[in-house]
């Protein structure tokens, strides 16, 4: 082979070097392959926007402006019963403390009932994970929606709704660090003849222990977001505020409203970052 | 006897230990217990307050929670459906009325609800392919190791932040509010916040690429665009493919339930359900819902763990 | 003709080059010798213009290299190819396309965006895969080949960027004798039949004086030696090399000469 170069390439030479790797030159067959499932997408996304009346975006132009006007211009911010906001902040968190702790102590017991080293009676076990399992598969927010319509308008309906929905995901997390302990630990204790609440006590709990509240603040940072959202559907908090607010076109306020959620959610992201760092420090002293 | 029991529980096997170093391991726990112990009633106060404060502010008494509980049992005994096995496989009668007691009866609105999962669905598949698309364009400038400037950088960072730290409820009222009831509110405010979710997840995959592949893009005399289409997408790629993936299953439960401020789906449906009625319906749509979620997990699991396995092959 | 004058960089207050001039005539085959973290990399590094210069200037023809930006350096680096210790492949792309990928500067953006190769181009990625015995592997994916076949996939694509002038940094480094035998063969084959220059960073003495028409010693960053290879004596390269000098001259450990018939005694 001498001195190459593309130009001096001439038909002949490329078909006969096509004739020896076809592969290399991929025939229509490959270049279907590769382009079908991009056009699908293409077609599909278009379709579907279609299909969901992506027109409507043209038309709100008027209201859009209206809205986004409002947003940033900020009228008679003196009577905006800031009291009544901060409150609702105050109850947002309220609510994922109390949801947290209770799903907390819910899930220590259910955790026991659903981890297989410890529950010996599969039906029993069976029936918690199962039930375990339905707490999970409802959204938090559906189950916010359902403990209004059984309790009324309120924290208290946002309170259980977290209660639940960190129930089904707690207590499954719970059983499962449960499962993966050293079992050496625990039969050391029932060697010396512990009954079986000191077993939990001595074998499991400090093995567990560090796991459990890990999860566990993890959860309350995660429910302090969502907590702000409950109450959209009338279950307490900030979220209710700013629903109420959004229903009487009152979008500055809302504006405003949204803001501070902003603030507190990238707040307690920050705060839990530092809190987990410093535990982790703590830990390693 | 007791302190060596929780020896072996919290530190582990020390049985063959010289007798000296009980003595070592009491006095050294005293120590430690000493200093601990104002940390332990900091924390046991604080959390007193809260608890406390949580309370007060959320009025969660007990005589409330007392008469409040009651009625979720009350509550749920409602939504439970009038079943009877005889009638259960019934059909409809010849007037097209279903039988009380029957399957029929129970989901009369069935296919309604169907077609409300499809609807579901669909804004499921289309926000993550939007959200998805967009989090990959952008994804790139947003990584520290391929930013093409310091501002392009900066804006795809805090655009990444501003659209995932906005719940995507709250952004499709607003979607609801501007352009009226119906699933392209939804789409929007999920496709916004995928790309958001995914941006983050993305753009930490490309600061995690190796860094030669682009340098010998670079060495070619490739563009900016070319040394991310070649040097950095084909490492990243199958990352990508499973982080959408996962979000496309956090998006399915997003849209059955975005719904409920309007912005369609079955979530609309239940919203209505339970808001409106205290009958059977709303157990019949929930059952629905959870079952789709759980079916489109499971497919998508599948989808995931065989794309990884041919990618390992 | 390559011209560096009083080529400098500096990494804060470190001197990684300090006032390099050299003439490279066309078609010359250099070898830049000397222990690690002597400036060899920087240097090659500064060509290609993967690094900036602080001071001096790079002269090919009349332009200055150091100077340029955008277009006109992207044009640069598709003219003075480079292959790496590390290969620097995609190892997820399969072969062609790597060899492709040197074709990226000649094709419009959308060609290159969409991975669109017109059949001549691919043909002329195929030639120079062969060039290097590689055409077998054009499908694979680079990643799955052996560290010596990415390196002359790694050549392959150099070529299809048809340069004026190879760089090649520490080519052989990572190398097992037999495949650094091949790739310095393929390199001198390409500087003998295609009349392009080759400038190489050579960790070992005797493979830069086998291969190379001149070599360039370099210690903390300056250049110290310049000349053919029998010009270089021993006690000069011992001075380059220092404290390496030791591994350096041991020929059998990183050399590309292979002893054929009689067993490695001196590794014993």
């Amino acid at each position: 082979m001498g001195i190459a170069s593309l130009s001096a390439l001439d038909e002949t030479q490329v078909a006969a070097v096509r004739a020896e790797h076809p592969g290399a030159f991929g025939g229509i067959g490959h270049q279907i392959r590769r382009w079908a499932p991009w056009a699908i997408a293409l077609v599909y996304v278009i379709g579907s926007l279609w299909y969901f009346e992506i027109w409507k975006l043209a038309d709100a132009s008027e209201r859009v402006w209206d809205l986004l006007r409002n947003f940033v211009v900020w009228r008679d911010m003196a009577d905006w019963q800031y009291a009544n906001i901060y409150k609702g902040i105050a109850q947002t968190l309220a609510m994922a403390f109390l949801g947290t702790l209770m799903g907390t102590i819910g899930a220590l017991f259910v955790g026991f009932l659903a981890a297989r080293n410890v529950m010996r009676i599969p039906l029993l076990r069976h029936v918690v994970r199962r039930f375990l399992d339905i707490l999970r598969g409802v959204d938090q927010l559906v189950w916010g929606l359902v403990f209004v319509r059984a309790v009324g308008l309120g924290p208290l309906a946002g309170v259980l709704a977290i209660f639940v929905s960190d129930l089904g995901t707690l207590s499954k997390l719970y059983s499962e660090a449960i499962e993966n302990i050293d079992r050496k630990q625990v039969e050391g204790i029932r060697s010396t003849g512990a009954g079986p609440l000191a077993i939990i006590r001595y074998g499991y709990i400090p093995q567990v222990l560090p796991v459990f509240i890990s999860q566990s603040l993890y959860f309350l940072e995660s429910n302090t977001r969502s907590a702000t959202i409950l109450g959209i559907v009338g279950a307490g908090g900030i979220g209710m505020i700013i629903i109420e607010r959004f229903r009487a076109s009152l979008y500055d306020q809302v504006a405003f409203v949204v803001l501070n959620v902003l603030v507190l959610i990238f707040a307690i992201d920050w705060l839990s970052k530092r809190i987990r760092l410093w535990l982790i420090g703590v830990r390693h002293d | 006897m007791s302190d060596i029991i929780m020896m072996g529980g919290s530190a582990g096997a020390t049985g063959d230990a010289p007798h000296d170093a009980v003595h070592a391991f009491e006095r050294h726990r005293a120590e430690l217990r000493a200093s601990k112990r104002v940390w332990n009633i900091l924390l046991l106060a604080g959390f007193a307050i809260c608890l406390g404060l949580s309370i007060y502010i959320s009025q969660f008494y007990p005589d409330r929670l007392a008469s409040g509980v009651p009625r979720i049992f009350e509550y749920f005994g409602t939504i439970i459906p009038d079943l009877q096995w005889d009638l259960l496989f019934e059909g409809r009668t010849e007037e097209g009325r279903a039988v009380p007691g029957s399957l029929t009866y129970w989901y009369t609105d069935f296919w309604d609800y169907v077609g409300l999962i499809f609807e579901t669905i669909l804004m499921a598949i289309t926000a993550t392919l939007l959200g998805t698309f967009f989090a990959f364009i952008l994804s790139f400038s947003a990584s520290a190791n391929l930013a093409p400037s310091r501002w392009a950088y900066w804006i795809s960072r805090r655009v990444f932040e501003l659209s995932r730290g906005i719940p995507e409820i709250l952004l499709a009222l607003v979607f609801v509010f501007m352009i009226g009831i119906g699933p392209l509110a939804g789409v929007l405010a999920i496709a916004i916040h995928t790309t958001g979710a995914l941006g983050k997840l993305f753009s930490e995959v490309n600061e995690n690429a190796s860094s030669r592949p682009i340098e010998g893009i670079t060495a070619v005399g490739g563009t900016w665009a070319e040394k991310m289409a070649y040097g950095v997408v084909p490492q990243v790629a199958p990352n990508f493919f499973s982080y959408a993936m996962l979000r496309f299953e956090i998006n399915v439960r997003a849209s059955s339930i975005i719904g409920f401020v309007g912005a369609g789906g079955i979530g609309q449906e239940l919203n209505r359900v339970i808001s409106f009625y205290s009958d059977d319906r709303v157990l019949a749509v929930l059952i629905l819902v959870v079952l789709t979620v759980t079916v489109i997990d499971l497919i998508s699991e599948r989808i995931r763990h065989g794309f990884i396995g041919k990618e390992n092959f | 003709m390559l011209k560096l004058e009083k080529l400098t960089r500096k990494f804060g207050e470190n001197i990684a080059v300090g006032n390099a001039t050299i003439e490279i005539p066309d078609g010359q085959m250099v070898g830049i010798i000397g222990r690690s973290g002597a400036g060899k990399s920087t240097l090659l590094r500064l060509l290609n213009r993967l690094i900036d210069p602080s001071e001096g200037q790079i002269l090919f023809g009349d332009t200055d290299i150091a100077q340029l930006s955008g277009k006109e350096l992207r044009a640069w680096r598709s003219d003075c190819a480079m292959i790496f210790q590390q290969f620097n492949l995609v190892g997820r792309l399969d072969v062609i396309t790597n060899v492709l990928t040197g074709r990226l500067h000649t094709i419009p953006t959308w060609r290159s965006m969409a991975q669109v190769f017109t059949p001549r181009e691919r043909a002329f990625a195929i030639q120079a895969l062969d060039r290097l015995g590689m055409a077998h592997t054009a499908l694979q994916k680079a990643e799955t080949l052996s560290g010596g076949q990415q390196q002359r996939v790694a050549i392959a694509r150099a070529l299809a960027q048809e340069p004026k002038i190879l760089l090649a940094d520490e080519p052989i480094a990572s190398l097992d004798p037999m495949n650094a035998k091949i790739v310095m063969d393929a390199l001198r084959d390409i500087n003998k039949q295609d009349g392009i220059t080759v400038i190489c960073n050579l960790h070992t003495l005797d493979t830069a004086r086998q291969y190379c028409d001149r070599i360039i010693g370099m210690q903390d960053g300056r250049i110290v030696f310049d000349g053919t290879p029998d010009l270089l004596t021993t006690a000069m390269a011992r001075e380059i090399y220092g404290a390496e000098a030791h591994e350096a001259f041991n020929e059998a450990a990183t050399s590309t000469s292979i002893p054929a018939a009689q067993p490695v005694r001196e590794l014993a």
